[in-house]
């Protein structure tokens, strides 16, 4: 392979060296209308001896009128055509056989290739964004979800509150009844208590001042009505 | 040819070459067959080594060089000219191209520096394979009667016109064409190697004689060597895209 390549690598290169090689010679030859008439003059005296008066020869005239004469420029060579022509049809045939082919095959090979990997990014992205659409859609459920735990939880957080401020005062307004009638109970209590005390102490009190005008019963009905009298005093 | 203290050689010897080998045949060969050869192993050269590569993604090098050209040729000429049934002339015009720009191109390779289409061989021989290719063409598509028909009695056109229409049409189509299409290409390579050879021959001959003076032919004889490249791509192009446009015309008649 490499070695075939270098081959059609050397091919238009020994062309080039050839072309560069010719050149020179080539170049040398065209030469000017002074170096034509001085060569055809040259070789008039060489051919007929100095003595000889070149000039005036007809011969010599002729080879040096050549000197002027140049072909039609715009006539083309016959060697030039059959070269050119099959030169041009060497070339069509290796570029339809061969070359241009192989170039047109990869160019649109790579143009295949690069449409597929299109496809496949178009089709990729078209299903990333069906996975993005799908997460966004779940992301989204699942805010909604949170946000109903979230109301759902408050408001449970709240009946609690609710009812716990609700059965607080209830106890509380148990306990405060019960505080009072465990007050006004103690406060009964208390004035039975000190009733009977300032009875017994009036009575002995009363007993020693007026011991003998009064009976016992009434005695009684005095204290309780000095009593009642006292407790309605404070009452 | 003395001019103005000039040397200057004679027109004839700036084209004319002597026979190298088989001479006085009519195979002889010249310098100017030479670049016809190293214009076909160029190419050829070129498209077979690109066709190798098949693997890259990114073409590089004398790949890209090769595609660039297949879709210069397909993208800028035949699509612009023909359309999408010119796609089989791709190869053809190609080829053509390729051809045309390096026997013109060796006019600025140092140690060559000779413009082979201006010789009238190439041109001439290229420019009748043109003709018949587009008359065949024009033929197979329309038949004889219709190309015939459109070519000489183009539509549209007032009948009383066809007076002078039709001889001039029949002129330029079947006539100059061929030979127009021929000497443009030869023309422009014949003055520029001229334009070339007197700059060249004009720097010599100052700075042998006063080297200052030599600044300025030489100044031009740089300008000019870039001016031919422009010129020689530009010639190959022309050739190449105004032989697409006579297929599409006798393709598509009413174009």
């Amino acid at each position: 392979m490499r070695i075939r390549r270098n081959r059609l690598l050397a091919a238009p290169l020994f062309a080039l060296l050839g072309i560069a090689a010719f050149a020179g010679p080539a170049q040398a030859s065209g030469e000017s209308v002074g170096g034509c008439m001085a060569e055809v003059i040259h070789e008039a005296e060489e051919h007929h001896g100095q003595d000889h008066d070149v000039l005036h020869d007809e011969h010599v005239q002729d080879d040096l009128e050549k000197c002027f004469e140049a072909p039609n420029p715009i006539l083309p060579e016959l060697n030039e055509i059959i070269w050119g022509g099959a030169a041009f049809l060497i070339l069509f045939v290796l570029m339809v056989k061969k070359g241009f082919p192989a170039v047109k095959g990869a160019m649109d090979a790579r143009a295949e290739r690069i449409r597929s990997d299109l496809d496949a990014a178009d089709q990729a992205r078209i299903d990333a964004q069906a996975v993005q659409a799908d997460y966004e859609a779940r992301l989204a459920d699942a805010k909604a979800e949170a946000s109903r735990l979230i109301d759902e939880a408050r408001s449970a957080a709240d009946q609690v509150k609710t009812d716990l401020m609700a059965r607080h005062e209830a106890e509380m307004a148990e306990l405060r009844t019960r505080a009072a009638a465990d007050i006004e109970s103690s406060r009964t209590q208390a004035i039975a208590d000190l009733r009977a005390e300032v009875a017994g102490i009036a009575l002995g009190a009363a007993e020693r001042v007026v011991q003998s005008s009064l009976d016992a019963d009434v005695q009684g009905r005095l204290i309780d009505a000095y009593i009642d009298e006292v407790a309605g005093g404070n009452g | 040819m003395n001019v103005l203290a000039l040397d200057f050689p004679p027109v004839s010897h700036l084209f004319e070459w002597p026979d190298m080998l088989f001479g006085g045949t009519a195979y002889a060969v010249n310098k100017t067959v030479l670049i016809y050869l190293a214009a076909v192993a160029i190419t050829g050269a070129i498209f077979l080594l690109a066709g190798r590569k098949t693997g890259s993604l990114v073409p590089a090098g004398i790949q890209h060089v090769a595609e660039s050209g297949v879709t210069f040729i397909e993208e800028s000429v035949v699509m612009e000219t023909i359309g999408e049934e010119g796609k089989k002339f791709v190869p053809f015009l190609t080829t053509m191209f390729f051809f045309i720009l390096f026997s013109n191109i060796f006019e600025v390779v140092p140690g060559i520096q000779f413009p082979a289409n201006s010789r009238m061989a190439v041109p001439i021989t290229l420019a009748l394979v043109v003709w018949v290719i587009y008359n065949f063409v024009g033929i197979k598509a329309q038949g004889l009667g219709g190309y015939l028909k459109n070519s000489l009695f183009p539509p549209g056109v007032p009948v009383a016109l066809y007076l002078i229409v039709t001889p001039i049409e029949l002129v330029s189509t079947f006539v100059v064409r061929p030979f127009s299409l021929a000497i443009r290409l030869w023309a422009n390579m014949v003055a520029g190697h001229l334009l070339l050879v007197t700059f060249a021959v004009l720097t010599h001959t100052l700075w042998t004689s006063t080297y200052v003076g030599a600044v300025a032919p030489f100044a031009m004889l740089t300008l000019m060597t870039g001016f031919e490249i422009l010129v020689s791509v530009l010639q190959a192009f022309i050739f190449t895209i105004l032989t697409a446009v006579y297929i599409g015309g006798s393709l598509h008649p009413a174009h």
